[in-house]
């Protein structure tokens, strides 16, 4: 085989560690720092928004389970409202309609000791009138005047009599 | 007459020069050599200088090389391996273009060569183990013993060991110049053959040229230079980590 002639191996060899050494300098001086510059922050860049797309998320989920957190006691305070403010309509309700009752049951009262005040006094004064007209009457029958505590004996055995009539 | 199918790997000394007695004469393979350093510089540096923000052709093809020699590396020997980088990266891209540049027709492969890849092979096992010696001393001995070994399998295992270590440059160095022989004499029979027959059946071995030369293309070339790669990979890391020295893929 023509590989197999050693006349060409001391050239070969030369060469070879010549031509690899040179093009080892040239990338290593003028393309692999740049090219791996360029790859490594590209990289760094995509694992940073990576990174910050992660971070995103997880504020995002932070931030809906405190968001859920604040509504489940948002609604739960709402709720507490609600039951208060019923309740307190239903004490009010109750207190108006206590206060009513009472209310009611006073005017009644008045309105009957009203009346009795009135029958009374209208019957004293019925009394009177007719005690009067008893007296008015007596002196024509009698053609006489009488002392006043006779009238007044006349009066009320008139009235004693007149009240028993009345009250059967 | 018929032609040597391996007349292509003959070499003829263009400008003969001795350099101390040691000839150093220029022939086909080395100005295939300064044809490789040359597309492979200009091709990385025009790359690297031209970084924009949004990447051209030339430099996606460019960081997609250099990412996969980097992937490479941290993967078979992690991140310190990286300090090999220019080393490592420069030998994939050398022999990867030798490869390729060697199948257009008319040029030189290079790495068909055995004493181009014999040179790359045992410079990179001789890398290994003197590191291995800088950073563990004699400890480095210990790749000799594959982890778990009884005691008694000693003296079967240290000699077995040893055959092992020795066949790694042998190895490395003939599988690529090997398949880069074989692939060429491959093509340069069949086109031997598309010449000499008659033209109604020369387009068969015609088609199986094409075939051929693609397969080696997209292929063996670029499988050739990554075994090539991803081997020194294994060896520099052996000696760097001083573990997983079991048996590789020879």
């Amino acid at each position: 085989m023509p590989q197999f002639d050693s006349t060409f191996f001391s050239s070969l060899i030369f060469w070879e560690l010549l031509s690899f050494g040179t093009l080892m300098f040239l990338l290593y001086k003028y393309a692999f720092p740049f090219i791996l510059g360029e790859l490594e922050a590209r990289e760094k860049k995509i694992k940073d928004s990576l990174d910050q797309a992660e971070h995103h998320r997880s504020e995002a989920e932070r931030r809906l389970k405190e968001y859920e957190a604040k509504l489940s006691a948002v609604a739960k305070e709402a709720e507490g409202i609600l039951a208060a403010a019923k309740e307190r309509a239903q004490r009010l309700l109750d207190e108006n309609e206590q206060r009513l009752t009472v209310e009611a049951e006073r005017i009644k009262g008045d309105a009957t000791r009203e009346i009795e005040h009135e029958r009374r006094k209208a019957v004293q004064d019925i009394r009177n009138q007719t005690t009067e007209l008893a007296l008015m009457v007596a002196e024509k029958v009698v053609q006489r005047s009488l002392t006043e505590a006779d009238q007044r004996k006349f009066a009320d055995d008139a009235l004693e009599a007149l009240s028993k009539s009345y009250q059967r | 007459m018929e032609e040597s199918p391996l007349h292509p790997f003959e070499l003829h000394n263009f400008i003969p020069i001795t350099l101390g007695g040691v000839d150093i004469s220029i022939n086909k393979a080395v100005v295939m050599m300064w044809v490789v350093v040359a597309v492979v510089s200009t091709l990385l540096i025009i790359a690297a200088s031209s970084r924009g923000r949004v990447p051209g052709k030339l430099q996606i093809l460019a960081e997609m090389l250099v990412g996969f020699i980097r992937s490479m590396i941290l993967d078979t020997m992690g991140k310190d391996g990286l300090k090999f980088f220019p080393l490592i990266a420069t030998l994939f891209l050398f022999i990867l273009f030798c490869n390729w540049l060697g199948l257009i027709p008319g040029t030189y492969t290079v790495t068909s060569q055995i004493i181009v890849t014999g040179v790359f092979a045992g410079a990179v096992y001789l890398l290994s183990v003197v590191l291995g010696f800088v950073l563990h001393g004699i400890k480095f001995l210990g790749i000799l013993v594959p982890p778990g070994t009884p005691a008694w399998m000693l003296p079967l295992m240290i000699p077995i060991e040893i055959i092992s270590q020795l066949a790694r440059p042998v190895s490395l160095a003939v599988r690529l110049f090997a398949n880069m022989t074989a692939g060429h004499t491959i093509l340069a029979v069949l086109f031997g053959m598309v010449i000499s027959l008659p033209f109604y059946v020369s387009w068969l071995p015609f088609a199986a040229t094409l075939f051929v030369n693609t397969l080696e293309v997209c292929l063996i070339a670029p499988i050739q230079a990554y075994i090539f790669t991803i081997l020194t990979c294994v060896y520099l890391g052996d000696a760097v980590t001083l573990h997983g020295h079991s048996e590789h893929a020879h």
